[in-house]
């Protein structure tokens, strides 16, 4: 791949595949990460996404060489990098605290990698008055990180992993120390740098904002597992378990347990025609995708507990039979807390799950259905 | 026509009550807790450290041989000009500045060596072991030093393969009392530095790593200035206390013999004080260190504030 380098000359930018396979951490009886296999392309914005404490970081740094895998291996390009050190492996990393060294100036910190590979000190600088004129840095490059903002601080962290034309990158959740509307712009920012350089991103984060945004790939991790990879329309719109399904969209998915008999799934207060053999299952639904009916044509049946005001949309949160059901829809939504509804949605739209492993059911042929592993 | 009127800020919905002034007794009650708190260790540094300072002070002024019959005659200054005409003083600081130099290796440069080593080391034993001599009281580890150190049948002797008079021998007694109170502080020293290393965010050597920087590189340019406080207060910690250090040492292995080789300040102070009996000499030095200790005290603080970089 190639791009035009600051002096005017086309530099070969090295860009990096990286492959996990069998990855898996132990800590004592606990699996941080379990059998792990992940093909990341060149180029490609790969997002870790997952809830606190389900291994995303410890992936990532297995990935960076800062921690050794129990089993598993790592390669970059092809080659097994698995037992390399972190300074064999050309990344570049973005830690979640900066880990901008606090006794170096701001040029000094963004310098730092191109010293620790013995470029001369007139190269040196120049580089960083580059990246630094990139990012907003210039006048800031004699102050010390702690005279620095948060957004500050998280460019000088990013500029360091500019600096040298990694293979590739990896971000520790980058944005997660910045105030909200800082972040959405950052947000931005990143993916027209990913646009930009054209490298391969390797990001960690539990937003499920910032993975459907910035990701050409996510990652979804539970417990140490991978519950699905696929493009963010892909997770989103069919989610391959209900883990996957209640962690993306806000409000998560509606999932409902049903029994269904002679074409028929029902639950207290639903009823929905299915055409398909009789079994127990879950049935999935978006809160967007249920529209609010008169007719005969209602599935789901209830009445409404409580109406959120979200500014643009309002969310109807609705008790049917025991279970709670979520409607989103454009303000006003129409009912109000007490009265009872109607719901229904198009069948595309039904999402249907194993009751016991969560995983996602799809019909292999016209009237069969089977368990996705 | 519409006539546009600006949207005025929210307004306090209610007029706010005007808030009484507490009694004084209310007020009293209120801030003395704080005070109250602190007062026990107020008394303690009142009754045992500003208390004798104030008298040092005082006595530097007067001549007194410390019978509590005799009379405490005031003298002005001569307390002072005595003790900066006599060679004495000047040779006791000299000998404490080279026991501060000696002292240095112990308390900054093996423990900051050996904490680096430790920290790849998992496990608290090490740590234990190094601290060891810490727990030993200084008096009792004399004792066992001066059996080591015997000439004739001594431990250290026979292992070197010599016959040298560690503590008798001038060229040899100050060498030795700086090198067992070495000895003595080095695994304090070393736990100091492991308490330092533990509190640099480990995310710094991460980063430099995937920044490309060697193991060496690291501990050069990372590891060490975020370690600089902690070096700092070392070094401000050797040179304040050095001579105190050194002292119960001197105090049981050489008393400051052989031909005053291991009088350090403070030996010397105990010397006037409560050999010669001469009171108001020993104040004169006692005010005139603590003046000096202070002076170095806040230039040395002053300088590892320049030096030093904290991690924020």
């Amino acid at each position: 791949m190639f791009r035009a380098g600051s002096s005017g000359t086309v530099q070969i930018r090295p860009v990096s595949a990286i492959q996990v396979e069998k990855l898996t951490q132990r800590f004592g009886a606990v699996a941080a990460v379990d059998d792990v296999w992940l093909d990341i392309a060149d180029g490609e914005f790969m997002v870790l996404l997952g809830p606190s404490g389900c291994g995303k970081s410890t992936l990532l740094r297995m990935i960076a060489g800062l921690l050794p895998p129990t089993e598993g291996r790592v390669l970059i390009d092809g080659v097994d990098v698995t037992h390399a050190p972190p300074q064999g492996r050309d990344l570049a990393m973005v830690f979640q605290s900066y880990a901008l060294y606090p006794h170096l100036s701001v040029a000094r910190n963004i310098g730092f990698p191109l010293r620790a590979r013995d470029m001369p000190k007139r190269a040196i600088e120049a580089k960083v008055a580059d990246v630094a004129a990139a990012l907003d840095l210039a006048a800031l490059l004699d102050r010390r990180p702690r005279e620095l903002s948060g957004g500050q601080r998280q460019r000088v962290a990013l500029g360091r992993a500019l600096v040298r034309d990694p293979g590739a990158f990896l971000m520790d959740e980058p944005l997660s120390n910045l105030d909200a509307k800082l972040r959405a712009g950052t947000r931005a920012e990143l993916s027209a740098l990913h646009d930009r350089l054209g490298a391969t991103f390797v990001y960690v984060t539990h937003d499920q904002i910032e993975a459907m945004t910035m990701a050409t790939r996510i990652a979804l991790l539970n417990n140490g597992r991978l519950e699905q990879v696929g493009t963010p329309e892909q997770v989103y719109d069919e989610p391959a378990s209900t883990f996957v399904a209640e962690f993306l969209g806000t409000p998560p998915m509606n999932l409902l347990d049903v029994t269904l008999r002679s074409g028929v799934a029902t639950a207290p207060g639903v009823t929905v025609r299915l055409d398909l053999p009789d079994r127990d299952l879950i049935l999935g639904v978006r809160p967007e995708h249920l529209q609010l009916t008169t007719g005969d044509e209602a599935m789901l049946r209830g009445h409404v507990t409580r109406v959120e005001n979200l500014g643009s949309e309002e969310v109807a949160i609705c008790a049917v039979g025991a279970a709670t059901v979520r409607v989103r829809a454009r303000r006003p939504i129409g009912p109000r807390a007490g009265d009872t509804v109607a719901l229904r949605a198009d069948r595309f739209h039904l999402h249907l799950f194993h009751p016991e492993t969560g995983r996602r059911l799809v019909p292999l042929t016209h009237q069969e259905i089977s368990c996705v592993s | 026509m519409t006539i546009l009127a600006e949207l005025p800020t929210p307004a306090p919905t209610r007029a706010a009550a005007p808030v009484a002034r507490p009694s004084f007794a209310a007020r009293i009650r209120r801030a003395a807790p704080p005070y109250l708190y602190l007062a026990p260790a107020l008394v303690l540094l009142v009754v045992w450290t500003y208390r004798p300072l104030a008298q040092a002070v005082r006595l530097s002024f007067h001549t007194w041989n410390l019978l509590p019959t005799s009379p405490i005659t005031e003298v002005g200054l001569a307390n002072y000009e005595r003790l900066l005409s006599t060679p004495d003083l000047g040779a006791s600081v000299w000998r404490t500045v080279l026991m501060v130099l000696g002292i240095l290796p112990f308390s900054l440069v093996i423990p900051v060596v050996v904490g680096l080593v430790a920290a790849r080391v998992r496990g608290r034993i090490y740590q234990a072991m190094i601290f060891a001599p810490m727990l030993v009281a200084p008096v009792a580890a004399a004792a066992v030093w001066q059996w080591l150190l015997d000439p004739g049948a001594g431990a250290v002797n026979r292992v070197l393969g010599v016959r040298a008079n560690w503590l008798h021998d001038t060229d040899l007694a100050l060498l030795t009392i700086i090198v067992v109170t070495g000895w003595h502080i080095v695994g304090f020293a070393v736990l100091v530095v492991s308490a330092g290393l533990s509190g640099i965010n480990p995310d710094y050597a991460d980063a430099a790593a995937m920044d490309g920087a060697s193991r060496g590189r690291i501990t050069r340019w990372i590891t060490l200035p975020l370690l600089s406080p902690t070096m700092a207060f070392l070094v401000l910690m050797t040179v304040l206390l050095s001579a105190q250090w050194t002292f119960p040492l001197i105090d049981t292995l050489t008393q400051g013999g052989p031909s005053d080789a291991t009088t350090n300040i403070y030996y010397l102070l105990w010397d006037y004080g409560f050999h010669s009996y001469d009171a108001g000499l020993g104040a004169a030095a006692g005010v005139i260190f603590f003046v000096g200790f202070g002076l170095i005290a806040v230039g040395v603080v002053a300088l590892s504030d320049r030096v030093s970089h904290h991690d924020d």
